[in-house]
């Protein structure tokens, strides 16, 4: 089988971008049972900025887990495009991760022993593919990080840090990408930076982003917020306002 | 405080058993070498007590040349002298007899039979059981010219039985066939540590060992409450000049100190052995627990601040490290006795059956075991101790966390110190020669050299890692930079490979140099093109009977013997070679540096040049010497040669040769000229057919049979050397596993951003690569040296020609890259496997 989806901009498949049906994850048996996802079913469209918010112990990470092939779930289908993820094998999902799945973590997003510019170009190596300089240039430029490529990641602010992890997530132009509270870190001035960025590239390039957040004002940067609770989706709204999504939480409790 | 300890090593199991594993190789390898050592002297002293436990007084000539112990030359004593001692008052029963070597059975199968290079031994057969070393286990005496008992050993290992015609290789006469009298055991061994027995009636054995009308010693029972010392001082009195008697118990005692002390030499070197594979693991401890404490400093901060002591923390790691030295201490012991049980197997696989006795286990192996194993562990974490008494407390709560380290400058200059000091004990030790200093000086070089790598380990890395990098794209790359990241622990790990692969380098260059010196000047002083030696080249000799044979084979055109024999020179015991004078020159090329070869002929001494200047002798010089059958005479030297491996130090004429050694006059070797035709060897290798014994080599192939054996011992060697490589892999495995954890996260988003299993599989086998090959480039280099330095100093032993052996090395290299491959399989399978959401949770 082939994972890789021909899929220039513009002329991928109609499928949303990811989906998820009656998707299950349970951890322990017995009294300590815990449904961290109780049948979730949830479409993340594409050129899309979903923010997924929710207490914590909602099961965010998971459901981003399950859908970015880092888990498996219980039971449930979640589909990558209209490739169903469960049957695949670590081979494949690594695969998957590699070519058509960004990722933006909250911390220790960056290798370490690779300078800046390696970390962003690091998925691409590891494929073995030419790194498409002139999508590497844009990136590092929207992001203001080119003068720092040479640098080690120690060396870098949390901020820079962050905006490299964005720039690696989007070098393999890929369909999806999930950020798991990218600016939790952050003080506002770089949170904002990175939010924006992440807007820019919905609205600029279609890119289709899900981003698991606690900060209204950054769900606010969203095209939609999506409630869980309890492992499930409580609520959603449509072009979210800070407000509106601070109104939204008060009336959930 | 000791709770904490405790805690910790439990809580790190695995951790623990990779480290205890290095100690528990080197303590097994200790208690086995004591256990089968003590176990074999057990066995000979008691096997010795029991064969001369009816010999109450033995009559022997008095030790002539050397050492006074078992294994002293002693002249033979005329048979009439057994007549006289019977005749004493007090003995009961008085025999002589006869023991020579070279009395070699042949097989069904039509091989000359030899254990390993074990003597073939030839003895008359007491018709005595009470004076008897040979107990008969089936049929009865030899009783004609034609009866031999063989001795259980080799009956059992070839299907030998009674009453079977068995063909007889014989020193000073053609081969012959006997019949199978009987089965006998030694004492109560099947025979004597893989040597084979073979007894006649006296007459017979007289004849076949040149004794006609001698026996060696008598051998006497005392009558029934007789008085021994009495008895003893009344036959003493009879003995003429250069007898003696002594009791039973002193030639017991004799026989078994002469085997102690081959016990001794074998146990001492073996413990040698043990001890570099110690030296190693302690630098695997070394490693582990500066690792260990590198990865615990925030948990020994915190112990600061709650209020632990700088010295209860140094004293919890060191007990630590007591408590792993102690256990693998208690395992290696117990591993121990098995692995002797195990060697004394593989001895009897090889067909040295010893004599069977229970396995002893001497306190004094324990203490050794517990002392030694404790002590390496304690003292190689001293260093990661203070280490970690100088964490600061504030390092609990710092975002960044820094290892504490001494600075570069002063670990730089500590090393150089080091290693200076090591080259010049070195250096000292090797022209004294102490052998201990040399033993000294070469850990203090391995000591400093392992201080001052880290200083190298980053750009080494970075050049070995390069072509990894090139080939194996990101995982190479990324192999090559976790072995930059901290250059201390790259330095240590690779360290105890360093001082693995330079024994294994220096020993390759010595043995080089050997074997090249030998070959060269072998191949200067030959001038035969055949050359027929014994099989065995332990204790063998080529019978009499060959030399005319050979001699008269198609093509022959000269031939000359060469013997060997001890003689005392100044007073000092030395060897020395004879070889026929008439056709000298065709045979061996004797290059003179002073005096001609011809005063070989009229009884003068040669010496070689080595010789010459280190007593400083001179052609005109007469010099005292001492012959054991022919006493104390003067000899003048009549020339100086050019030294070779060949002919050796000293050199007579065979006439002088018969003259002083009458009774053992046989041939390590026949030379022979060859009129060049393609037959000659065939005809001579045809006239010696009924010599299994013996074997015809051209020159090449005499050559390539010298290099051979150098090989076999350095082989021998290496298989020792073996485990302290061993050992330095286990390091590596450990480094890598703890690397492997430290680095969960990280493992975990790479897996995250997509490097699949194979690459993280790839990429932790670079490192282990790269920490290996550093390790062996640093080992051969320094092992280079060293050898080179061995050798030189052995110049006046006649290493001339330093070899260093480029391809061996550049295989040692290939292969501690493979080891490296083979160390990393467990971590990077780990490493693979890691739960990908485990590592990026685990924040
Ligand atoms: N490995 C695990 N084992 C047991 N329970 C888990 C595990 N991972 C998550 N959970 C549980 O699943 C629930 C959802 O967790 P998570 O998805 O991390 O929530 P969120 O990201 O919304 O804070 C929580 O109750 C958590 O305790
Ligand atoms: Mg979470």
């Amino acid at each position: 089988m082939t994972l890789a989806e021909p899929a220039p901009a513009g002329q991928r498949s109609d499928a949303p971008a990811a989906r998820a049906v009656e998707l299950r994850k349970t951890y322990g048996s017995g009294a300590a049972t815990v449904h961290a996802l109780a049948g979730i079913t949830v479409t993340f469209d594409r050129a899309r900025f979903t923010a997924v918010m929710g207490p914590s112990g909602s099961g965010k990470s998971t459901l981003m887990h399950c859908m970015a092939g880092l888990d498996r779930p219980t039971s449930g289908q979640a589909y990558v495009g209209s490739l169903d993820i469960a049957g695949l094998d670590d081979s494949d999902l690594t695969q998957l991760r590699r070519d058509r799945i960004g990722f933006v973590f909250q911390s220790f997003n960056l290798v370490p022993t690779l300078s800046a510019g390696e970390n962003i170009t690091l998925p691409a190596d590891l494929a073995g593919r030419k790194v498409d300089r002139d999508w590497f240039d844009y990136l590092v430029t929207q992001l203001r990080i080119g003068d720092r490529l040479s640098h080690r990641p120690t060396e870098l602010s949390g901020g820079q840090q962050q905006r490299c992890a964005c720039a690696r997530a989007l070098i393999n132009r890929p369909d999806l990408v999930f950020a798991d509270e990218p600016t939790g870190n952050l003080d506002s001035n770089s949170s904002s930076e990175v939010l924006e960025f992440m807007r820019r590239s919905v609205t600029e390039f279609g890119q289709s982003i899900v981003m698991v957040t606690h900060d209204p004002r950054g769900a606010a940067f969203a095209d939609r917020v999506v409630f869980l609770a309890d492992g499930d989706i409580v609520d959603e709204l449509a072009a979210p306002t800070a407000d509106s999504i601070l109104e939204h939480m008060r009336t959930l409790g | 405080m000791w709770r904490v300890t405790l805690k910790g090593l439990l809580a790190h199991k695995l951790r623990l058993a990779l480290t205890a594993l290095a100690i528990v190789l080197g303590i097994t390898f200790i208690a086995g070498t004591f256990v089968l050592t003590d176990t074999l002297h057990n066995t000979f002293t008691s096997l010795f007590g029991n064969v001369y436990q009816n010999v109450d007084l033995q009559v022997r000539g008095v030790a002539q040349l050397g050492s006074s112990g078992g294994s002293a030359t002693r002249n033979a004593l005329p048979q009439s002298l057994v007549a006289s001692v019977r005749a004493v008052p007090g003995v009961a029963a008085a025999e002589g007899s006869v023991q020579g070597l070279n009395v070699q059975y042949v097989s069904p199968q039509g091989k000359a039979i030899s254990t390993g290079g074990a003597p073939n031994i030839g003895v008359s057969f007491d018709p005595d059981q009470r004076v008897s070393a040979l107990r008969l286990a089936q049929g009865g005496p030899p009783t004609t010219p034609h009866d031999v008992v063989m001795d259980l050993g080799t009956a059992q290992k070839y299907g030998f039985k009674v009453g079977q015609t068995v063909r007889i290789l014989l020193p000073f006469a053609p081969p012959a066939d006997f019949t199978i009298t009987g089965l006998a055991r030694f004492g109560t061994a099947n025979n004597l540590a893989g040597a084979t027995l073979a007894a006649f009636d006296l007459p017979t054995a007289q004849a076949i060992l040149n004794r006609v009308g001698t026996v060696d010693s008598i051998d006497v029972v005392t009558s029934p409450g007789a008085d021994k010392a009495r008895v003893q001082r009344a036959i003493a009195r009879i003995l003429p000049p250069g007898v003696e008697v002594v009791t039973g118990q002193t030639v017991a005692n004799e026989q078994t100190s002469a085997i102690n002390s081959a016990l001794a030499f074998f146990n001492t070197a073996l413990l040698v052995f043990a001890f570099i594979a110690l030296f190693v693991g302690g630098f695997t401890i070394l490693n582990t627990f500066s690792i260990i404490v590198g990865q615990r400093t925030r948990e020994l901060a915190l112990l600061r601040i709650v209020g632990a002591s700088r010295r209860q923390v140094f004293r919890s790691v060191l007990g630590e490290a007591a408590v792993v030295g102690l256990l693998s201490s208690l395992i290696g012991l117990g591993l121990g006795v098995l692995a002797a049980m195990g060697l004394e197997a593989l001895l009897g696989a090889f067909g040295v059956t010893l004599p069977s006795g229970p396995l002893v286990f001497e306190g004094r192996t324990v203490v050794v075991c517990l002392i030694v194993g404790v002590g390496v562990t304690v003292v190689s974490a001293i260093s990661p101790a203070r280490r970690a008494v100088r964490i600061a407390p504030v390092a609990a709560i710092a975002e960044q966390q820094t290892e504490a380290d001494i600075p570069l400058r002063r670990r730089f200059t500590w090393g150089a110190g080091i290693t200076l000091v090591g080259i010049v004990a070195l250096a000292y030790g090797l022209t004294k020669p102490l052998i201990e200093l040399v033993g000294l000086g070469a850990v203090l070089i391995f000591i400093g050299v392992a201080r001052l790598a880290p200083a190298v380990a980053r750009p080494m890395s970075s050049v070995i890692g390069r072509p990894m990098a090139g080939m194996l794209g990101m995982s190479g790359r990324l192999g090559r930079e976790n072995s930059m990241r901290s250059p201390r622990r790259t330095a240590q790990t690779a360290s105890a490979l360093m001082v693995g692969l330079a024994l294994v380098s220096a020993i390759a260059v010595f043995g080089a140099s050997l074997s090249g010196s030998a070959v060269s000047s072998i191949n200067d002083a030959l001038n035969a093109d055949l050359i027929v030696t014994p099989v065995s080249n332990v204790s063998g000799a080529v019978p009499n009977a060959v030399v005319p044979v050979a001699a008269a084979a198609p093509g022959v055109t000269a031939s000359s013997s060469i013997y060997t024999g001890k003689f005392e020179l100044k007073g000092e015991l030395n060897t020395l070679t004879a070889t026929s004078t008439k056709d000298l020159s065709k045979t061996v090329n004797l290059a003179m540096a002073e005096g001609t070869s011809g005063s070989l002929a009229a009884g003068q001494l040669l010496i070689d040049t080595t010789t010459a200047s280190a007593k400083n002798l001179h052609v005109g010089n007469v010099v005292p010497v001492t012959f054991a059958e022919t006493g104390r005479s003067t000899m003048r030297i009549g020339g100086v040669f050019k030294a070779n491996a060949l002919i050796g130090r000293y050199l007579v004429s065979d006439g002088f040769y018969r003259a002083h050694y009458a009774s053992t006059e046989l041939p390590v070797a026949v030379l022979l000229r060859t009129d060049g035709s393609p037959t000659a060897e065939a005809a001579v290798t045809h006239a010696l057919s009924g010599y299994p014994n013996l074997k015809v080599q051209t020159k090449a192939q005499f050559e390539q049979s010298q290099r051979a054996q150098v090989n076999q011992l350095l082989g021998l060697v290496y298989a020792l050397l073996a485990l302290a490589v061993i050992i330095a892999l286990i390091g590596i495995v450990n480094t890598l596993m703890l690397s492997v954890f430290e680095r969960t996260h990280e493992i975990g988003l790479l897996r995250a951003v997509g490097m699949r299993r194979r690459q993280v599989r790839a990429m932790i086998r670079s490192e282990s690569v790269i920490l290996a090959v550093f390790g062996a480039v640093i080992g051969i280099v320094v092992g280079t040296g060293l050898g080179i330095a061995l050798s030189s100093s052995l110049r006046s032993q006649g290493i001339t020609d330093i070899v260093v052996p480029v391809s061996s090395l550049v295989v040692f290299l290939v292969l501690a890259a493979v080891l490296g491959l083979i160390a990393a399989s467990w971590p990077a399978r780990r490493a693979a496997r890691l739960d990908v959401l485990a590592a990026i949770a685990s924040e």
